[in-house]
């Protein structure tokens, strides 16, 4: 605790009443300070609130503008989709995992399905693992918008989400054409995918390619070259490296503090092992080095769907999708690397045409456990800003 | 230099301004769906416009919200007819899975996406009603067997 | 002055004021829909051009509410507070050779003085408002506000120098001509680090972003205007954008010539409408820094205005004085 210069201060300061470590900015405590009474103030932030990004309730402690300390209180999106998948046959389960991760859905699914593949024992056609990795490649480049449009807002920056709408548009258009849905797409499925590639996808989702770049460097012009995003994004929001990994943190919140872990390298699926990509890292864990781990991973994003187009094998996009797939007892899970981090599926199966139990390891859940360690210390803005950082989807919190 | 970013975001925001709206006027101009788009279920009908159904009810049970109902009576025969085929529309979260389970090609999901409607009964479609089945219709002897 | 002089003139200064606020909300809704790739209001009226009528409809026909908890009296007199100030800082524009409200000795203190008197009423409206949004949302608009007049006022000095009045008509009328046979007389060439301080702390004196942390949409809804609705929340809409209007046109008197055209001599017909070009320009690249930078942080700011702002302003003050005092001394020298 003494390490921290503002506490080292506070303690120093002999026989000061001055509650806790000194505000941002202040090096002493100025000469009467302590004998003023001051009260701290309880905040509600959310369920409705313009940044809580869902029904998240955020109870924050404040001294002034700073946060001393913070609590979430999750489950009012709370569906009970585990529950309701033990009563849904296996490849009906999709359509409840579409809404859980509603920003990311492809990558829900795939665990879905590699899990239910892993415990029957399903051998899948190269061309759907090709498929699914586009598929969720598109999708994550997707959802990485959403989050840096949405992060920009928290940070009063409007301009950069209406552009990022627009360049997502183009994307949900392409992903439209193939799945026939722009956010529930049922389109993975134990067994393989439910439909090819259609005609024209091709040239569309070149066509993106074209601009993809341009727009994607203007955007971070925007947000990461601003000084004032700069400015606001250091030192912010810092998350050591043994915290994240203390509170089971995923995907590019982990990365950021330095920790080289990414599914698609480490434990590969689908078509991942055939391609050609990096992983981006950040050093001190804080909001800046999240941003840059993440427009960095929208830049392979781009490198990956180009390597994933081009070399899209010849042959069937599914193997056998039976309506009634009966999956033999036992366990498995697996998991995928969501936009988020981790994101894996627990199947225990009874023998029947249901699951026995399904679970959802969902990584914003643990990415938001976090939020009591990171907000307290900073003001209620680097709150704000933090909390957009960590990419929460509450569809897949609460589930 | 400290501020060149700034200004480099001021270009930026003036060479939008000068790409121009990408706005779609919605209910005048609209965006065509692409093909695989899924919207409300509709019946298919065959060449003589009568409908391909054969009441095998595998879509209601296929249906994972059960939004489809279909009131079958059965004459002595074992003819089927279909007193209404009932499909909820408001319920319906347009996933698909009825039209690829069904085997005969009898729904479909059509591109039909403007559902909203002033009454709630509106939400609940009968799709059809009153109707032999297409499989009755064959052992009858009909045209199209 | 007859009384009918005066009200004449007080009527003028509402209808202009009204008007204003009308063009002004429809040109900010309009200019941020371009930059945003949007189109902006386009339904009511031809091009969207009654929305901001009916929305003042709207506002003048709805409930008057008031949180139950409220400190009733303040609660109440708040909009006024930031609305009247905002009204009177009309008098002392400029807006053509003998067109003005009135013409004042100090009427470029009398506007500072105005502005500087919305604090109070944004403080009192996020204090009375009894939500601890409003509260958090009024303490900063009085600190940075407080904290932001302070640049204002000094990049405001070196124009006054160099006039050598503080009556914005005189202000006006120094810089007509030319330097060199082909340079406007503008203050802002000589003046350009002032004008810089200027425009940032008249952003951050608007509360527009990237200084909009008093209503900060993203942190605090929207700050001490929480709890306020119908034509009490327009009252505070209107002192916004008169606000905007208000530092704009000084700004252009201070710095841009008023009313002046460069170059050619200015018809006094035309004066007005050359002025409200010009300020309405400004507005222009305000609503544009407004649709593309994101906000500060409060300390940030803060710290900003009082270790950046603030010493250079000084400063340039210090030098613009001895360039001044010396100017002569060495132009004699080398004449001779």
């Amino acid at each position: 605790m003494t390490d921290d210069p503002k506490m080292a201060w506070a303690i120093t300061a002999e026989g000061s009443q001055f509650p806790g470590p000194l505000p941002c900015g202040l090096r002493c405590i100025p000469r009467g300070v302590d004998e003023l009474a001051t009260e701290h103030l309880v905040l509600n932030m959310g369920p409705q609130h313009p940044s809580t990004h869902g029904v998240l309730h955020i109870l924050v402690e404040l001294d002034g503008e700073e946060v001393i300390a913070a609590e979430a209180s999750l489950g009012y999106l709370h569906r009970g989709i585990e529950k309701l998948a033990e009563s849904r046959r296996y490849h009906q389960v999709p359509t409840l995992l579409d809404r859980a991760d509603y920003v990311s859905g492809l990558h829900t699914e795939t665990a879905w399905a590699l899990a239910v593949e892993q415990l029957a024992g399903i051998e899948v056609p190269g061309k759907a693992s090709w498929l699914r990795a586009l598929l969720m490649e598109l999708n994550r480049y997707a959802s990485h918008l959403v989050w840096l449009g949405t992060f920009g807002m928290d940070a009063g920056a409007m301009a950069p989400f209406l552009y990022i709408m627009r360049d997502r548009e183009m994307l949900l258009d392409v992903i439209e054409a193939i799945t026939g849905s722009r956010m529930m797409f049922n389109y993975v499925r134990p067994g393989g995918v439910v439909a090819d590639l259609p005609a024209g996808v091709d040239a569309k989702i070149r066509a993106w390619l074209e601009v993809a770049d341009t727009y994607l460097s203007e955007n971070d012009a925007l947000l990461g070259g601003n000084e004032i995003f700069r400015m606001r994004m250091k030192g912010t929001g810092v998350i050591d490296r043994a915290t994240a990994l203390a509170f089971g943190m995923t995907g590019g919140c982990l990365r950021a503090t330095g920790v080289d872990y990414d599914l698609r390298r480490d434990v590969p699926y689908c078509a991942y092992p055939e391609l050609d990509f990096e992983v981006p890292l950040g050093v001190r864990g804080d909001n800046m080095d999240r941003y840059d781990v993440r427009v960095g991973e929208m830049r392979q994003c781009i490198r990956l769907i180009r390597q994933l187009v081009d070399g899209m094998p010849e042959g069937e996009f599914s193997g056998k999708r039976s309506r009634v797939l009966k999956v033999p007892a036992g366990e498995s899970y697996a998991a995928v690397e969501s936009p988020r981090g981790e994101l894996g599926i627990h199947l225990i199966s009874d023998g029947g045409l249901t699951p026995y139990r399904m679970r959802l390891r969902s990584p914003a859940y643990f990415n938001l456990a976090v939020v009591d360690e990171a907000l307290a210390g900073g003001l209620i803005a680097d709150a704000i800003v933090t909390l957009g950082s960590l990419d929460i989807v509450l569809g897949e919190i609460d589930r | 230099m400290w501020g060149s970013g700034i200004l480099k975001g001021f270009a930026i925001t003036m060479r939008n301004m000068f790409r121009g709206p990408i706005t779609v006027m919605y209910p005048e101009q609209k965006l065509t769906l692409p093909e695989r788009a899924r919207w409300a279920v509709a019946p298919r009908y065959d060449a003589e416009g009568r409908p391909k159904c054969t009441a095998c009810l595998i879509c209601v049970n296929e249906c994972p919200d059960h939004v489809l109902n279909l009131e079958v009576s059965k004459s002595e025969d074992g003819a089927k007819h279909i007193d209404r085929y009932v499909y909820e529309v408001g319920a319906c979260m347009m996933c698909g899975l009825c039209v690829e389970a069904c085997p005969f090609d009898a729904i479909e999901m059509s591109h039909e996406y403007e559902l909203a409607t002033r009454d709630h009964g509106d939400l609940v479609r009968v799709l059809l009603r009153d109707v032999d089945a297409a499989s009755t219709r064959r052992a009858k002897g009909g045209d199209d067997a | 002055m007859s009384a009918l002089g005066i009200l004449g003139r007080f009527a003028a200064m509402l209808v202009l004021l009204l008007v204003n606020g009308v063009v002004l909300i429809y040109m900010l809704r309009k200019v941020l829909g371009r930059l945003h790739l949007r189109i902006g209001p386009n339904r009511v009226g031809p091009f969207g051009l009654l929305q901001t009528t009916n929305d003042v409809i709207k506002l003048l026909t709805k409930e008057d509410l008031r949180p139950d908890s409220a400190d009733a009296w303040l609660f109440n007199i708040a909009p006024y507070l930031i609305f009247v100030p905002s009204f009177m800082a009309y008098i002392p524009l400029v807006f053509g050779p003998t067109l003005a409200v009135t013409n004042l000795d100090t009427g470029l203190l009398l506007a500072f003085a105005l502005t500087s008197l919305v604090p109070l009423g944004v403080l009192m409206a996020g204090w009375s408002s009894n939500s601890k949004w409003s509260l958090i949302g009024g303490m900063r608009a009085a600190g940075l506000q407080i904290a932001y007049e302070v640049p204002l006022l000094l990049s405001a000095l070196g124009p006054v120098m160099m006039a050598g009045s503080l009556d914005p008509a005189r202000i006006v009328a120094a810089q007509s001509g030319v330097w060199l046979g082909f340079i406007p007389r503008w203050f802002v060439i000589p003046q350009i680090l002032a004008f810089v301080v200027y425009a940032i702390a008249s952003q951050a004196e608007t509360q527009q972003t990237p200084f909009d942390m008093s209503e900060a949409e993203s942190e605090l809804i929207t700050g001490f205007a929480n709890e306020y609705g119908g034509m009490r929340f327009g009252f505070m809409y209107l002192a916004e954008f008169s606000n905007t209007f208000i530092v704009s046109a000084i700004g252009t008197m201070l710095f841009f010539g008023g009313w002046q055209l460069p170059w050619v001599a200015t018809p006094a017909w035309l004066a007005p409408f050359v002025f409200i070009a010009k300020t309405y320009t400004g507005i222009f690249v305000m609503m544009w820094a407004r649709g593309s930078l994101p906000r500060f942080r409060v300390d940030q700011m803060l710290s900003f205005c009082w270790k950046v702002l603030i010493p250079v302003s000084l400063a340039w003050v210090v030098v613009w004085a001895c360039v001044q005092r010396l100017w002569p001394v060495v132009a004699m020298a080398v004449s001779r």
